[in-house]
C-alpha cells in the first residue's frame, strides 16, 4: 500500500473541539436520558 | 487516478477517537431501547386485521364501541374516532386494570394519546389511528384520577375539541 | 485549490438572485403566522378577529407551513446550488435555458397551489395527510415544484458532466460535490411523495379514484419526508465545511472526511423513514426498528460534521490569538453578520440534533409522538440550523449578487441574536409543554381540555414567537435595502471558499466515485423498504374516500 506523499501539515490538535463537544456529550445524556426514564416509568404497553 | 488509487485515509486522532465515542453512543441507546422495548414490554403498536372505515361503524366489533370487561381485571376497550368525537367519549376503570385499546377511524387520520393532563401523568398510550387500519396498544392504570384521551392529529377545524375522559377509580 | 477568482456572468447573479427573492418572498408571508399561531395559545379569540383575511388557524398553518417548509427552503437551496455548482467549477451552466426552465416550472407550481391554499380550500397542512382532502391544484402545484426542481438539478448534471470531460483527473471541489450529492439525493428522495400524489391524491381529488389508502400514503410520504430535511440540512452542511471556515479565518479541517460524511448522507438518508411511522398501526415494529438503527447511523455523519466544523473553526480562531479550552470561541469573528447567524444556527442545532436522537429511538417516540415537542424539535432544525444558516449566507451572497456592501451590519448581527434568543424561547416551551403532554397542530388557546399548568408555557412561546417575528422582518428589511436601495453604497464581494489543511488531492480517488455509492444507496433502499413496499402494495385497500374537511 503506497504511503502518504509527505504533506505540509499544521501541528494543530483540536482540544477546544474536544472540550465543547464533551459538553454536547453530556447534554445528549443528560436529556435522552430524561426522556428515556419517562418512557420506562409510564409502563408496558403490550 | 490509479496513481492515487491507493492513498491513504488520514484521520487526526482526536477526530478518531470521537467518531468511537459517537459509535459506542449510539450502541448504549440502541440497547436502553431494546431493553425497554423487548423485555420491559414497552413497545409500538403493530399491524391488525384490516376495518373498511365506510362501514366499520355498521358492522364488526366497533359497531358496538365502548369497554368490555374480560375478568382478572382485565378490560378491552374499543373506540371509534371520528366527526371529532371519540366513542365512547367516557369510559371508567378500577385501578390495577389492564386495558386492551382498539382504536379506528370512519373518516380521516386522528390521535389518540391518554394521560392526566391536571397532574401531569401520561401513559404510554400514544397512538396514531388511521382509518382502514386498526391501532392497538395495552395498557396498566395503577395510579387513580381523571385521564383525557386527546386527539393529536389534525383532523380537521374542531380536531382541538376532540377529546375523551377515562376514570380510573380507587 | 481554492476557486475564488471565476467571475459570474451578470445573467447568472441575476438567476440565483431571482430564487433568493421568490425564497424571501415566501418567508416573509410564512413567518407572519408563526407568532399568530404562538399568541393564540394566550390570545384564545385570536382568529375571529382575523377572519376577513385569514379563515382558521389551520389555513394559517398550512401557509406557514408550505411557504416555510417547502417554498423559503427549495427555492434558497436551488439557488444555492447554482451558486456552487458556477463557481466551484469555474464555469457556466452548460444549458441554461433548461435551468431557466425549472425555475419557471417552480414559480408555475407555487403560483397553482397558492390558490387553492389562499381560498381555504387546501387547509391540509405540509403533510396533507389524506383522507383530508384539497383542491386537486394544491397537489399540482406542489408537484410541479418539486419537477421544476429535479430539472434544475439535471442542469447541475450536464454542467458537471462538462466540467467533467474537460478535467478527466481533477478532484471535483468540495462545494460542488456537495451540491451534487444533494441533488441527487433529493430526487430519489421524492420518488415518494411524487408517487403518492401521481397515483394516489391527484386523481383522487380529481375524481378518478374512488378512495386511497391513508396508511400507504403516510409510507410513500414519509420515504420522502426523512430525507426531505437532508436537502435541507446539506446545504448549510456545505457552507459550514466550504465557506464559513474561510470566514473565520480558518481551514477546513479535513477534506476527506468532510467528502465521507456527504457520502454517508447520501447512502444512509432515505432508508429510514418509519422513524416518522413508529406509532402507526399498519406498519410492523420488526420495520420500525430496522428504521430506528438506520436512523442511529445517519446520525454518525451529523456526528462528524460537528467535530470537522468545529475544529475548522477553532483553527480559525486560535490563528487569531484564541486561547484555552473553550474561551477561544470569543476569538471567532461574531461581528461578522455572516458568521454569527451560522454560528448560533450551530447552537440551536446542537439541542436540535438531541432531540432528534430522542425521536429516532423507537420506543421513545411513545412519549413524544405529535406532541409539541415535534415542532419544538424542528424548529430548531429547519428553522434554526438550517433558516438562520441560510440567513447567514444570505448576508455574503446578496452583496455579491447585487454588487452592494450589506445595509447596517451592526443590525443584522442583532437579528441573529434575537433570532437566536426568541427561537430557544420557543423551543424550550414547545418541548416543555410536549412531554406536559400538550398535542402539536392544535389551537391550545381553544382547547378545552388544557390544564392552568400550561399557561405559563403558553405565554413563553407567544414570546418567542413575537421576538423571531421581529427578527424575521429585521432581516427581510436589511436584505431589501442592501437589494434595492439605488443609492446603497457599492461593493465587490468575494465568495469565501475555504481551502482544507490537507490538499485535497491527497485524499482518497475512491472518495470522487459515483458508482458505489450510488449503488449502496439503491441497495439500502431496497433493503430497508422492498419488503414493506412489496407487503403494503399488495394489501392496499383503496377505501378512503376523500374529506374535504377544514
Amino acid at each position: 500500500m503506497a504511503k502518504n506523499k509527505p504533506i505540509k501539515e499544521e501541528e494543530f490538535k483540536p482540544k477546544g473541539t474536544a472540550a465543547v463537544l464533551a459538553i454536547f456529550m453530556v447534554a445528549l445524556i443528560a436529556l435522552w436520558g430524561y426522556v428515556y426514564y419517562l418512557l420506562v416509568s409510564r409502563g408496558a404497553t403490550i | 487516478m490509479s496513481g492515487q488509487a491507493n492513498t491513504r485515509l488520514h484521520i487526526d486522532a482526536y477526530e478518531r477517537n470521537w467518531m468511537i465515542i459517537s459509535v459506542v453512543l449510539l450502541v448504549v441507546f440502541v440497547t436502553a431501547v431494546s431493553v425497554a422495548g423487548f423485555m420491559m414490554g414497552i413497545n409500538v403498536p403493530a399491524p391488525q386485521n384490516r376495518v373498511n372505515p365506510n362501514t366499520v361503524a355498521k358492522e364488526g366489533p366497533f359497531s358496538t364501541p365502548g369497554l368490555r370487561e374480560l375478568g382478572g381485571g382485565k378490560y378491552e376497550a374499543y373506540i371509534l374516532a371520528g366527526n371529532w368525537k371519540y366513542d365512547p367519549k367516557e369510559m371508567s376503570v378500577p385501578v390495577g386494570s389492564s386495558v386492551t385499546f382498539y382504536i379506528t377511524s370512519s373518516d380521516v387520520q386522528h390521535g389518540f394519546k391518554l394521560a392526566n393532563l391536571e397532574t401531569g401523568e401520561a401513559t404510554n398510550l400514544n397512538v396514531q389511528v388511521v382509518p382502514g387500519q386498526v391501532s392497538k396498544l395495552t395498557i396498566k392504570l395503577d395510579k387513580p384520577g381523571t385521564y383525557q384521551y386527546i386527539c393529536t392529529e389534525y383532523c380537521g377545524g374542531a380536531h382541538p375539541t376532540m377529546f375523551g375522559t377515562l376514570t380510573v377509580t380507587p | 485549490m481554492a476557486a475564488s477568482n471565476y467571475e459570474m456572468s451578470a445573467t447568472d447573479k441575476k438567476f440565483i438572485a431571482w430564487h433568493m427573492f421568490v425564497a424571501v418572498a415566501a418567508l416573509s408571508i410564512g413567518a407572519l403566522f408563526g407568532p399568530l399561531q404562538a399568541i393564540e395559545g394566550v390570545v384564545p379569540n385570536l382568529y375571529d378577529f382575523l377572519k376577513p383575511v385569514i379563515q382558521s388557524y389551520y389555513q394559517g398553518l398550512t401557509l406557514h407551513g408550505v411557504l416555510n417548509a417547502l417554498i423559503w427552503t427549495t427555492f434558497f437551496i436551488t439557488g444555492f446550488l447554482t451558486l456552487t455548482t458556477i463557481h466551484g467549477l469555474q464555469r457556466p451552466l452548460k444549458y441554461p435555458k433548461l435551468n431557466y426552465v425549472g425555475f419557471g416550472l417552480m414559480v408555475a407550481g407555487l403560483l397553482i397551489a397558492a390558490v387553492p391554499i389562499l381560498l381555504n380550500q387546501a387547509s391540509v397542512l405540509y403533510t396533507f395527510y389524506p383522507p383530508l382532502m384539497a383542491s386537486p391544484l394544491f397537489y399540482l402545484g406542489l408537484t410541479l415544484v418539486v419537477v421544476g426542481s429535479w430539472v434544475e438539478g439535471w442542469g447541475f448534471y450536464f454542467t458537471y458532466n462538462a466540467w467533467r470531460k474537460e478535467n478527466p483527473t481533477a478532484r471535483t471541489p468540495f462545494v460542488t460535490f456537495g451540491g451534487l450529492i444533494t441533488m441527487v439525493l433529493w430526487q430519489f428522495a421524492t420518488i415518494g411523495i411524487a408517487a403518492e400524489i401521481l397515483t394516489q391524491l391527484l386523481p383522487w381529488s380529481l375524481g378518478l379514484l374512488p378512495g386511497v389508502d391513508p396508511q400507504f400514503a403516510r409510507t410513500e410520504f414519509w420515504f420522502t419526508g426523512h430525507p426531505l430535511v437532508y436537502f435541507w440540512l446539506l446545504p448549510a452542511y456545505i457552507s459550514w465545511y466550504g465557506f464559513l471556515p474561510k470566514q473565520v479565518g480558518g481551514k477546513l479541517f479535513s477534506d476527506s472526511l468532510a467528502r465521507i460524511a456527504f457520502w454517508l448522507f447520501l447512502v444512509l438518508s432515505i432508508p429510514l423513514g418509519f422513524h416518522h411511522q413508529f406509532v402507526d398501526p399498519g406498519v410492523p415494529p420488526l420495520w420500525k426498528f430496522i428504521h430506528a438503527l438506520l436512523t442511529y447511523s445517519v446520525f454518525f455523519p451529523s456526528m462528524m460534521t460537528a467535530f470537522t466544523v468545529i475544529a475548522s473553526l477553532e483553527y480559525g480562531a486560535r490563528k487569531n490569538g484564541g486561547k484555552g479550552m473553550l474561551t477561544w470561541i470569543r476569538a471567532l469573528p461574531w461581528k461578522d453578520p455572516s458568521v454569527a447567524a451560522q454560528l448560533l444556527a450551530g447552537i440551536l442545532f446542537f439541542f436540535g440534533g438531541i432531540g432528534g436522537i430522542t425521536n429516532a429511538s423507537y420506543n421513545i417516540n411513545l412519549v413524544v409522538h405529535n406532541t409539541a415537542w415535534v415542532p419544538g424539535h424542528f424548529h430548531l432544525t429547519v428553522a434554526s440550523a438550517v433558516t438562520l444558516s441560510f440567513m447567514g449566507i444570505s448576508y455574503w451572497l446578496v452583496p455579491y449578487l447585487t454588487g452592494k456592501k450589506l445595509w447596517k451590519p451592526q443590525w443584522a448581527v442583532i437579528q441573529a441574536w434575537l433570532w437566536f434568543v426568541g427561537m430557544l424561547i420557543f423551543s424550550n416551551g414547545m418541548h416543555t409543554l410536549g412531554l406536559l403532554g400538550a398535542p402539536r397542530r392544535t389551537p391550545l388557546g381553544i382547547a378545552p381540555y388544557i390544564p392552568d399548568a400550561w399557561n405559563g408555557r403558553l405565554l413563553q412561546n407567544a414570546f418567542g414567537g413575537v421576538i423571531l417575528l421581529v427578527a424575521a422582518y429585521l432581516y427581510i428589511v436589511i436584505l431589501a435595502v442592501t437589494a434595492f436601495n439605488k443609492n446603497g453604497e457599492k461593493a465587490t464581494t468575494q465568495i469565501p471558499v475555504a481551502e482544507s489543511i490537507q490538499d485535497p488531492a491527497a485524499s482518497p480517488a475512491w472518495l470522487d466515485k459515483w458508482m458505489p455509492w450510488l449503488i449502496a444507496t439503491l441497495l439500502l433502499v431496497v433493503i430497508a423498504y422492498g419488503p414493506q413496499l412489496v407487503a403494503q402494495i399488495s394489501s392496499i385497500q383503496l377505501t378512503s374516500p376523500g374529506f374535504p374537511y377544514k
